[in-house]
């Protein structure tokens, strides 16, 4: 019984919202208290305006740059708006070097999505039984497995490559989605079954319970009652897999070797080489435009995503 | 379950081949394929490319070739795999000081053999030697590009300097006349220092008969080159003690820069359209600008280095045959010519006739009788990616001891070359 | 009235629940667990072991194309740790560390504490700074943090001379001397990561029960005592398992350190670990692997006591 009511709730919780509360009550009584109020929400307004400043200015300095034409920006007197609004680095970034000799970004920016949906898909469904197995079984070696998933994260990835780049190439994965996916793979599985575990942890084997008293099957119960809660985990796992199979630099340099398999970054730093790291303007048109897929993914999970970290790290 | 059992004993039986491939299969069939070449950067001409695909294609029917344009930063790390796989691209470009780290290790086709029939005596012999190692020659020249001194009158309006005493007197006489820059010596561009340490008769490496090696910087004639560098950079440089080269067009166009090293064909970023990518400066400082070899100590062309790249089949190429016919091509005076005409030094010499008829070219070609190269040391590589040259020049820039700063360098360099 | 962390816990699946072991029942979690044990395995495991092995060779370029390697016992070992570049290399990784991670969270929930005492509007203008800061991929983020602060075209130089209204910051080199390399690098790392730990704490903090928060009323005299006593236990195990993150992550740092590397600096004065073992790279894999695993020895032996706590605090 207590079960039923209360689970709802542990769900509210997990997916409020950013405007789920508001002034504290029950301090809107005497006058000086109230003038108190006015001043510190007047205090704290402005505390925001100056983190959000702080936080998207370095963003706002890309977009501007990446507007103007070139030899506005190389000037010692900054324009803090473009003048000479021009789109002339986007249509650079997009269509000039379309060549077969070299990279463009339409191929790069179809294989970062490939590479980057792929390592998504599996990933989420490996980790997805992992962070089961770890966190609804009781076996032995139990700790000791999730203690390693933090200690590979420590390993660094640089001392690793030559012999990764060996195995894929053995098995003629080179140059390919799948090759470099596999690897991606191994980057992002220890910290993605470690933060679903947490959410898994988070919603009560009871739940279960009471719904196979109802008639249904273990596994049956799992989907219709567990499952459906772990749409949030599930989203803000998947954001961390998708950040760092989208931002990846040093594995698919060696990985991705022809300029026909580049990803993004890889496309990004062979650009900025292309034009001599002098058309800064390009550049930060190309990283705005590198930016962009994530900006819009985040966007659309958000809701989601800051509700289900909760669990995730409440457990965790 | 059954199913993963299988996929883990596919992944162990792959496990155990990882550890036992990547020897030279070295097969040549004179079948037809498609073979791969690797091109570093943006230097060699659109017209070069599509001649070289064409009569690759034309001289070997039913295959292709394909250009893969590479990036210079972080090209060591990157053909170190590509070239010890099993995927590796048939002929690559290598930057001239990059050459002995693969040579010695073994990443190229011995091409000994085949040295009278790609011009023999003809070719630039500082880049033939840059290409072999223990006696046998595996990356043969693709081209080169010396340096020259760039300068405007609007600028600098004296004579000529004729030596190296008087061209870096000229840049502090400059600079104490209110031009920021007399000499534009950014700290970390370390090519433009070497004729500092070579013209005051230091070294920078070399071979002892016991085969370790010896640097120079710290000898007689190195600490007196870099005590001369220093004083450019105190007295008469304002460029960023820690900048490299990239963006030199940028402070002459401003008209902030009296003499400007760079490779000869500069030119064209100085000369580029306002509305250019890269804008020059076509109608102001960049109008009248022009070159001079910079000069040695003793009159004539001073001890410059040789930028440039050389070329060479990999040794785990499945195609050797075909691989070796985009090469021949390469080396052609017909192919050669259209790099020549570009500004660029050409490999052998009977495409020099090609190269522009200006001065820039002129000064070009007097600086590249005495240009010289990095050691041919099979870790010289190494010494560059560890970046110690670049960090002790950046401590000389700002003020640091020579000496002492001389010394290290050195232990650091010997340490690595004799590792 | 709402789920309260402790609650929750008390719901947690019980494990120790008394069952029938068979022997299928034993397996299960393995084979829930094995695809990504596999990936793991073949992607890290034997790399692992590939430079384990390395770490007692002389392994160089001409081993990488095929050239026996030479064994050396423990002198790679010994050579690092006798090696003062390796100890001030280290001492620059601890101490970046130390102080990202204290940055990271104590900006992070202080702007955690400021979207509570916000209205919506203000919140949701600080949830969007943090989200664009957060989406930037690395790459972008340092180019453009590396063109602010550029020597002769930055923004920062001119900002200064304006305000100063002098012209001593014209060509002040921002990089060049390593305080003021680590300085740029901090503001860089610590202006990505605070999103992460503000939203993660905002999330745990919309989970503190309103009465406690009200109880603790975080303004005013002695709210930070209040913050400590009261609220901050009900985050223990958020804050817990998001500062063993940041350490194991700001540790680990690579890409940003090398990007700005690229950009100005003296690159020896300015190496941490993950730079460090890259420059041994291809030419000294051996070494390679040594500094890696006397790295990993070093961050096991810190953390540690962290990471048994949070695998143990989920597990009462």
């Amino acid at each position: 019984m207590s079960v039923a009511t209360r689970a709802p709730q542990t769900r509210a919780a997990e997916t409020a919202s950013v405007d789920s509360r508001h002034v504290t009550p029950g301090r809107r009584h005497s006058p000086t208290r109230r003038l108190k109020h006015a001043w510190s929400s007047t205090l704290w307004g402005t505390v925001s305006i100056i983190v959000f400043v702080c936080s998207v200015f370095p963003v706002y300095w890309m977009l501007n740059t990446s507007f103007k034409p070139n030899a506005d920006v190389i000037s010692p007197t900054p324009q803090w708006w473009p003048e000479n609004f021009t789109l002339r680095n986007y249509v650079t970034v997009l269509f000039e070097p379309a060549r077969p000799d070299r990279a463009n970004f339409p191929s790069a920016f179809m294989m970062s999505l490939a590479v980057t949906g792929l390592t998504l898909l599996i990933c989420l469904l490996f980790a997805f039984i992992g962070a089961i197995a770890v966190s609804r079984f009781k076996f032995r070696g139990r700790r000791q497995y999730i203690i390693a998933l933090l200690v590979i994260q420590m390993i660094p990835g640089e001392a690793l490559m030559f012999t990764i780049f060996g195995m894929v190439d053995s098995w003629r994965l080179l140059n390919t989605v799948i090759g470099l996916t596999i690897v991606y793979l191994a980057g992002v599985l220890p910290f993605t079954i470690w933060m679903l575990r947490g959410f898994v942890a988070g919603v009560p084997a009871d739940l279960e319970e009471a719904a196979m008293i109802d008639g249904c099957t273990r596994t049956q119960a799992f989907w219709k009652v567990t499952f459906p809660l772990l749409a949030p985990g599930l989203i803000s796992t998947g954001v961390f897999a998708f950040i760092q199979a989208w931002n990846e630099f040093l594995m698919a340099l060696i990985i991705m070797q022809g300029p026909g398999a580049y990803t993004l970054p890889i496309w990004l730093r062979a650009f900025q080489q292309a034009t001599q790291s002098t058309n800064w303007a390009a550049i930060m048109a190309g990283s705005t435009l590198l930016a962009l897929p994530v900006v819009i993914f985040f966007l659309f999970v958000q809701g989601r995503m800051t509700g289900g970290l909760v669990a995730g790290a409440v457990k965790g | 379950m059954r199913k993963t059992g299988i996929v883990a004993l596919g992944a162990i039986a792959a496990l155990a081949l990882a550890g036992c491939s990547g020897s030279a299969e070295g097969s040549s069939d004179g079948g037809s394929a498609e073979i791969r070449v690797w091109l570093v950067g943006t230097d060699t001409p659109d017209n070069a490319r599509e001649y070289l695909t064409e009569t690759f294609e034309k001289e070997n029917p039913g295959s292709t070739l394909v250009i893969e344009e590479q990036q210079w930063n972080g090209l060591v790390d990157k053909y170190t795999t590509a070239l010890s796989g099993s995927d590796s691209p048939d002929v690559v470009e290598i930057g001239n000081t990059q050459a002995a780290a693969f040579t010695s290790a073994g990443a190229f086709t011995d091409l000994t053999d085949k040295y009278e029939e790609l011009g023999g005596d003809n070719l630039l012999q500082g880049f033939v030697e840059a290409g072999t190692y223990d006696g046998k020659i595996y990356a043969y020249p693709y081209y080169s590009g010396a340096r020259v001194v760039f300068y405007t009158s609007q600028v600098f309006d004296g004579e000529v300097p004729e030596t190296f005493d008087e061209y870096v007197d000229a840049g502090i006489a400059m600079k104490e006349a209110g031009t920021p820059s007399g000499i534009y010596a950014p700290g970390k561009d370390w090519y433009n220092m070497l004729p500092y340490v070579w013209e005051n008769g230091g070294f920078v490496a070399e071979q002892g008969d016991d085969g370790t090696w010896k640097a120079g910087f710290s000898s007689e004639g190195g600490i007196a080159g870099l005590e001369q560098l220093q004083t450019v950079y105190e007295s008469a440089t304002a460029a960023p003690k820690d900048g490299d080269e990239t963006n030199a067009q940028v402070p002459f166009c401003e008209g902030n820069v009296g003499f400007l090293s760079a490779p000869s064909w500069f030119m064209g970023s100085l000369t580029a359209a306002a509305d250019a990518d890269t804008p020059g400066c076509p109608d102001t400082f960049g109008s009248d600008a022009t070159a001079f070899a910079l000069p040695g100590k003793d009159g004539g062309a001073a001890a410059a280095f040789a930028g440039g790249s050389n070329i060479a089949v990999a040794a785990n190429s499945a195609h050797q045959d075909l691989a070796y016919s985009a090469l021949k091509i390469m080396l052609s005076p017909e192919y050669q010519k259209l790099l020549a005409a570009n500004g660029m030094i050409p490999a052998t010499s009977e495409a020099q006739d090609a190269l522009p008829d200006d001065a820039v070219t002129a000064a070009a070609a007097a600086a590249a009788e005495n240009a010289r190269l990095t050691p041919a040391a099979p870790k010289w590589a190494d010494v560059e990616a560890s970046e110690v040259i670049k960090n002790s020049l950046v401590k000389i820039a700002q003020g640091g001891d020579v000496t002492e700063i001389a010394k290290n360098l050195d232990a650091q360099i010997e340490e690595i070359l004799n590792s | 009235m709402t789920t309260t962390v402790s609650e929750a816990r008390a719901e947690q699946p019980t494990p120790d629940r008394p069952r029938k072991h068979t022997r299928k029942k034993r397996l299960t979690p393995w084979m829930m667990l094995a695809p990504a044990t596999i990936v793991l395995l073949v992607m890290t495991g034997y790399p692992l072991v590939k430079m384990a092995i390395n770490s007692f060779q002389k392994y160089g370029k001409a081993q990488i194309f095929g050239a026996p390697p030479e064994w050396l016992g423990l002198k790679n070992y010994t050579d690092t740790l006798t090696d003062p570049t390796f100890w001030a290399v280290a001492g620059r990784s601890f101490t970046l560390m130390a102080v990202l991670v204290v940055a990271t969270m104590s900006l992070g929930i202080l702007i955690a504490l400021l979207m509570m005492r916000v209205n919506g509007f203000f919140r949701l203008l600080i949830s969007i700074g943090l989200l664009l800061a957060w989406a930037m991929p690395p790459v972008s983020s340092v180019v453009v943090w590396g063109w602010i602060v550029d020597t002769k075209y930055g923004l920062l130089n001119w900002v200064l001379n304006t305000v100063t209204g002098t012209t001593d910051w014209s060509g002040h080199s921002w990089l060049i001397d390593p305080l003021s390399f680590y300085a740029v690098l901090t503001v860089i790392i610590t202006w990505m990561s605070v999103p992460f730990v503000a939203f993660t704490v905002y999330a745990g903090l919309t989970q503190v029960p309103d009465e406690v928060l009200e109880a603790a009323q975080l303004d005013g005299a002695g709210a930070v005592k209040r913050f400590g006593f009261i609220v901050l236990p009900y985050l223990r195990s958020i804050l817990l398992i998001t500062a063993v993150l940041q350490m194991i992550w700001d540790l680990r740092v690579f890409t940003q350190v090398y990007t700005l590397q690229g950009l100005g600096g003296i690159s020896s004065q300015t190496d941490v670990f993950g730079t460090y073992i890259f420059h041994l790279g291809s030419s000294n894999l051996g070494a390679a692997g040594a500094v890696s695993f006397i790295m990993v020895a070093m961050m096991l032996v810190i953390s540690i006591y962290y990471v048994r706590k949070t695998v143990k605090d989920e597990e009462i």
